[in-house]
């Protein structure tokens, strides 16, 4: 840094730096701003892993105890991250908030109790491997700390949006839920792979549930699920917006849960789901 | 054992959310619908950081004295910006390389610093600055002392999303103010800055910049302006609104324009969705 500038000439205090006395909001200076520097990996051997809550926690000891086996197995090499889903706890107060005419940013709110509760139950159940559900107050701050003295840390998947969440473009589910917010983690932490994990072997072409012709798609791009129209999709839309302006972690698996023996070489990034990319 | 909830205990849109992917168009149509006005009577005013704070005493005194002359007579929600020194954060994370989550993080510090300024000088009259984890009780501090002050950046953090070109954090101070009027239903979002509003270039830079009284967000979107006064997210965010679809622009430089724009006068810049 040289000397402050303290007039400038234009009745504003100005401090010398690269974005002294400009506007934010110039196109040329955010086009600058930094496209060509490498950013900084904080965390780039852990792994973030979303682990679901409809699909894989609500469904009790069936999906979850083979699923927390299988992490608690991995949690011996690596580091993990992993982050809950609220599932129908989450659902059934966005029904009641909306009933109630309360807003986006409200249900944001409401919904990250649920996905906390879930982040609980799973810590319950690694406590054993030394894991347990941090605070969301805390966690971001922490987590470099946490993931050296843990073998990994479990936390509500939810961005901290709440009253500051997005209104979405069509009704008013909150956009920004716990997938996504799994993703910013694994994003901000230049973590190592970002995995979600369902109960189903990845995307279709349609709903599987719905529809017995339904096509696995093992892997995908951004640009051409948008081009083939498909609604039906296992993870927060939002990530579509989210991956193509991906600085360090560009792509996600997912993973069947009901098929624990592939969480593993998910983690490690080998090919046993469907990978979107940016 | 699935442990999915009971039928008999869901109404019609709570089965339709729990059975249904949130991914579905039909679904979330559904989820469509009146919102309530949480705090109709309530102004969120965001002071300038670079425009307003970091010019000292002379913009921020006046800018003060008004608002407390307005206290008798309208609620404020008052979010403070960020400005010079997060400029310099900035321009040091990006030369490191850092994240543009952390700059988010950086960006908030100094929002909450300009915060912290305001609300010594405004404390005799018994108003409080809250973080968000004290955002609860701000409707009581409405009612008792008309206003608050937070920072307005939005509590991201690390979470921060990505520009879609650059390292700047797209999501400021003047996105998490208009996310509280939006969110809130308040009564207006009015950003107090150092130039009468919005113009055709920047006229600090531009001499024969031109001045917009009243744009929509679709023609400004046309226009394509290479500088615009409030971040670009709020008019993104605009269009998906259902409570705040306006926001104006005011100099609060110039002494009345507050009192103005909150007795409902046009002064300034309306930018609407509609």
């Amino acid at each position: 840094m040289s000397e402050d500038n303290p007039s400038g000439g234009d009745g504003r205090h100005h401090m010398d730096s690269l974005l002294m006395r400009e506007s934010l909001l110039d196109k040329d200076l955010v086009a600058q701003s930094g496209e060509n520097i490498d950013v900084v990996r904080m965390l780039p051997d852990a792994r973030v892993v979303k682990v679901g809550g409809r699909s894989i926690i609500d469904q009790g000891r069936k999906a979850l105890f083979p699923v927390a086996d299988a992490l608690g197995e991995a949690l011996a090499e690596r580091q993990l991250i992993i982050g809950t889903g609220g599932g129908a706890r989450s659902r059934h107060v966005f029904s009641i908030g909306l009933d109630l005419a309360l807003p986006t940013g409200v249900l944001a709110q409401l919904a990250i109790a649920d996905a906390l509760g879930n982040a609980h139950i799973l810590g319950t159940l690694l406590a054993p491997h030394g894991v347990v559900a941090i605070p969301p107050e805390i966690f971001g701050h922490l987590l470099p700390f946490f993931v050296r003295g843990a073998p990994g840390v479990i936390f509500n998947g939810d961005p901290p949006y709440q009253i500051w969440e997005h209104p979405p473009p069509v009704g008013r589910i909150p956009p920004h839920r716990t997938d996504a917010g799994s993703y910013l983690t694994a994003e901000c932490f230049g973590c190592k792979t970002f995995t979600l994990i369902k109960d189903v072997d990845g995307l279709y072409t349609s709903d599987p549930r719905t529809n017995s012709g339904a096509e696995l798609i093992k892997e995908i791009s951004v640009g051409e699920i948008q081009k083939r129209g498909i609604e039906s999709l296992p993870f927060d839309e939002v990530l579509l917006e989210l991956l193509p302006k991906a600085r360090l972690v560009d792509r996600f698996q997912i993973v069947n849960g009901l098929k624990p023996e592939l969480i593993i070489p998910a983690l490690d990034g080998e090919h046993v789901g469907t990978i979107v990319h940016a | 054992m699935s442990h999915s909830m009971n039928g008999d205990v869901l109404t019609d849109l709570g089965r339709i959310l729990v059975d249904g992917s949130l991914t579905d168009p039909n679904v979330k149509q559904q989820t469509a619908g009146p919102v309530a006005e949480i705090l109709p009577e309530a102004n969120v005013i965001k002071i300038g950081g670079q425009s307003m704070i970091d010019r000292g005493r002379s913009a921020v005194f006046p800018i003060m004295d008004e608002i407390v002359q307005n206290l008798e007579h309208h609620q404020m929600i008052l979010g403070t910006g960020a400005g010079t020194r997060a400029r310099h954060a900035y321009s040091v994370a990006l030369d490191l390389g850092l994240p543009t989550g952390v700059m988010g993080v950086l960006g908030t510090f100094v929002s909450m610093q300009n915060a912290r300024m305001l609300h010594y000088l405004l404390a005799k009259h018994g108003i409080p600055f809250i973080e968000p984890i004290q955002f609860p009780q701000l409707p009581l501090y409405l009612v008792e002392r008309k206003a608050v002050i937070f920072f307005g950046m939005p509590p991201y953090t690390f979470w921060q999303q990505n520009p879609d070109i650059g390292r700047i954090p797209p999501h400021r101070t003047d996105t998490g103010s208009y996310l509280v009027s939006e969110v809130f239903g308040a009564r207006s979002m009015i950003y107090v800055k150092d130039e009468d509003g919005l113009y055709t270039a920047d006229p600090k830079k531009d001499k024969n910049a031109k001045f917009i009284p009243k744009i929509t967000v679709d023609e400004l979107e046309e226009m394509d302006l290479q500088d615009v006064v409030v971040e670009r997210a709020v008019l993104r965010l605009m269009k998906n609104a259902q409570n705040r679809r306006s926001i104006r622009i005011i100099n609060g430089l110039k002494p009345g324009n507050l009192t103005r724009a909150l007795a409902g006068e046009d002064v300034g810049t309306l930018i609407t969705a509609d």
